[in-house]
């Protein structure tokens, strides 16, 4: 029975073989399912490893308080993507309630105030964040060159620049000394950031794209009005995160008269919330991939019932030296069976290239993962047997004298 | 006890007015070692009495016992074992398998022997050596002459080693050459001990028959034991009737040539007649029902 197996296997690569073309426009279906299956689901566990690790590099302590209310445990379905649809600042004070809260070690805020910005180039429209001089050590950021303002300089017309902004303003990559001009003030750059490698919750800006000036000069030049849309806080001690987050809340809640219109997030909570969008729009792109896959099992059907109609003089040669019924069954089916298996081992060399491409291309970092390429590989091989069926029923049921007259 | 034994053997194909008859209560004897040769003209039913020696069709009505075994009942299971380890066919169109090697055509009966592939393989090449092929072992079809892809084809259909080779006009796709190298391999397979049956249009390939058969209307006309090496008595006749046929003739095809052969059906007899009995004269009448 083994070598029979074998025999029909070889059997079936040589047929696939002598029709080139064809078995390869056959398989085109399976290989784009079994690729985009792949590299949508990827790219979903890259960015969530991605987020991931970059949480875990922030450590878990670090609370965020943001405006609206945002909660992961209500995430479920799309009311998780309405959820951060609306973003309104908080209130200018609620930087000195957070930072006043009990177990609060650091607070660090970040106002917005957008403009134009010219350095040596035509002016652009910039995003000028105002925070204070623990932000580099809360977010763990390095500085590529020069180094960040300090506490004394909370006055002082003072900035540093993500990577981007700098060759952007300065056209080069130490434009330390340069000055910059915002609203009529002149500011000297300090220091230029290294790569951000993803900004921390919040989707909106991008750091390495931003200018940091420090917060106090940010809300005097713009009459208090930067937006707060941030204040990350670490608390005195770790353990006590839960405990931190409750004593912000009840202060605000008090300042606010009530309206619990903020969030209080602990990162392991954004985490979630960010998770739960990732997983819905992986699943939601690999159905559609998936679909494609059944697409490629049709057609699959379609070319092994021309291919049985073609060959029906070889399946009469067949019958006439001794070919059971079944063992023509068997060779049709094995072929639709070598066919989609085939399609699935290239499809992941596909997604493997894909993968590849997305990785230079973007700041992207997909995963595959040996159970999504299984997944693909036994979908494609069970679609392929089961659309395989019925040619090879087809093929087996001719009688031989017909199967000769049949050209 | 006979190889093949044909009683009242009818085919009949279509349903209703548009039935047709293609074989006609046939009655055939073949001894093993025999070495048959079946004529008539087109759509007399030869192809189709070779279907069914061959289990590659079922008679409608009739019997047909082959070596001994009655094969009214079996599957199509059964008859494709019998198929595979009783008997080998050549086909006038080759039937080799175009995207296949030479050695891999061959060796395409014992595929489905459960044998492993080295074994086959090595039976194929010894096969394609008796049959004076090995040089084109790895060749495809469509690289050889007929005559070579019929020796290739002949090589097929005795890897089994089958009690029975049915060659259905062998030598109809080759030219003389061909024809001479095939007839003179059948021949050869014959002397060590196979029974052949083959059909052919070309009386002067009876020679290598030790019988004639002559069918006509889907029925058996004429059956002639004939010494070896000798053109048949009733073939012969046909055969110098070639000379002198006329346009009309001419265009009729085989059925002219065929004229010699009576179109009346012979008594019926169970075994073949020694002695040559046709003196009537016939003409050819017009093929009613016939197909090929």
């Amino acid at each position: 029975m083994k070598s029979l197996a074998q025999g029909h296997v070889k059997m079936a690569l040589t047929a696939l073989r002598a029709n080139r073309s064809r078995s390869f426009l056959t398989m085109l279906g399976v290989i784009i399912g079994v690729a985009s299956v792949i590299t949508v689901v990827g790219i979903g566990e890259g960015v969530k490893h991605q987020v991931n690790s970059q949480i875990n590099k922030l450590g878990k302590d670090v609370i965020a308080v943001r405006a609206h209310n945002v909660s992961a445990s209500e995430g479920q379905g799309i009311g998780v993507l309405s959820d951060f649809t609306v973003t309104t600042p908080l209130p200018e004070s609620d930087y000195a309630t957070v930072a006043g809260s009990r177990g609060v070690n650091v607070a660090v805020p970040f106002a917005i105030a957008g403009g134009q910005v010219k350095g040596d180039q035509t002016p652009t429209g910039e995003v000028v964040i105002g925070t204070t001089d623990q932000m580099p050590d809360l977010l763990k950021q390095d500085m590529a060159f020069g180094v960040f303002f300090s506490s004394d300089e909370s006055d002082a017309h003072v900035a540093v620049l993500g990577e981007r902004a700098a060759i952007r303003l300065f056209n080069e990559n130490v434009p330390l000394g340069r000055t910059l001009n915002f609203r009529g003030q002149d500011f000297i750059v300090r220091g230029v950031f290294d790569t951000f490698e993803a900004t921390p919750f919040s989707g909106q800006v991008d750091f390495n794209d931003a200018i940091f000036i420090p917060y106090g000069v940010a809300q005097d030049i713009t009459s208090h009005t930067a937006a707060l849309y941030e204040v990350l806080t670490k608390p005195n001690d770790p353990k006590a995160t839960d405990q931190t987050v409750a004593s912000i809340r009840a202060r605000l809640l008090k300042s606010h008269g009530g309206q619990e219109d903020f969030s209080v997030l602990k990162s392991d909570q954004s985490l979630a919330a960010t998770n739960a969008i990732l997983d819905l729009l992986t699943k939601l792109i690999g159905g559609i991939a998936a679909v494609s896959l059944l697409v490629g099992g049709v057609g699959i059907m379609n070319v092994m019932l021309v291919s049985v109609t073609e060959r029906m003089r070889e399946v009469g040669i067949r019958k006439a030296v001794g070919a059971t019924n079944r063992q023509i069954f068997v060779q049709f089916l094995v072929e639709a069976a070598v066919l989609s298996f085939v399609g699935a081992i290239i499809g992941i060399v596909v997604a493997g290239f894909g993968n590849l491409i997305i990785r230079i291309l973007t700041n992207l970092q997909p995963v595959i993962t040996w159970q999504i390429v299984l997944l693909a590989t036994g979908v494609s091989m069970v679609v392929g047997v089961i659309f395989g069926l019925i040619p090879a029923v087809k093929a087996a049921r001719k009688a031989p004298i017909e199967a000769f007259r049949n050209e | 006890m006979a190889l093949l034994e044909i009683q009242d053997v009818s085919k009949l194909y279509g349903f209703g007015d548009a039935t047709t008859l293609a074989l006609d209560e046939v009655n055939l004897i073949i001894e093993k070692g025999e070495f048959v040769a079946v004529m008539g003209p087109s759509g007399c039913g030869k192809s189709t009495l070779m279907n069914i020696m061959g289990l590659l069709d079922k008679p409608s009505h009739g019997s047909y016992k082959l070596d001994g075994r009655n094969t009214e009942r079996i599957s199509p299971n059964q008859a494709a074992k019998i198929r595979r380890d009783t008997i080998g066919f050549v086909f006038q169109q080759f039937n080799l398998l175009p995207k296949m090697t030479v050695l891999e055509n061959v060796a395409l009966p014992l595929t489905y022997k459960n044998m492993t592939l080295t074994k086959r393989l090595k039976m194929a090449s010894n096969m394609l050596e008796r049959v004076g092929m090995q040089s084109r072992e790895y060749f495809l079809p469509g690289q050889l002459s007929g005559g070579q892809i019929q020796c290739a084809a002949i090589a097929r259909a005795l890897v089994n080693n089958p009690k029975l080779l049915i060659a259905d006009e062998p030598t109809g796709n080759l030219d003389s050459a061909g024809s001479r190298l095939i007839m003179e391999l059948m021949s050869e397979i014959h002397r060590m001990g196979n029974t052949i049956i083959f059909v052919t249009h070309n009386p002067e390939l009876t020679r290598y028959a030790t019988r004639v058969v002559y069918m006509h209307d889907g029925t058996v006309v004429q059956d002639e034991k004939t010494a070896l090496g000798q053109v048949a008595p009733t073939a012969r006749r046909a055969m110098y009737n070639v000379a002198r046929l006329s346009e009309e003739e001419a265009l009729a095809g085989v059925s002219a040539v065929m004229r010699a052969v009576p179109t009346k059906p012979a008594k019926r007899t169970l075994k073949p007649t020694k002695k040559v009995t046709t003196k009537r004269k016939t003409k050819t009448t017009t093929r009613k029902g016939a197909r090929s």
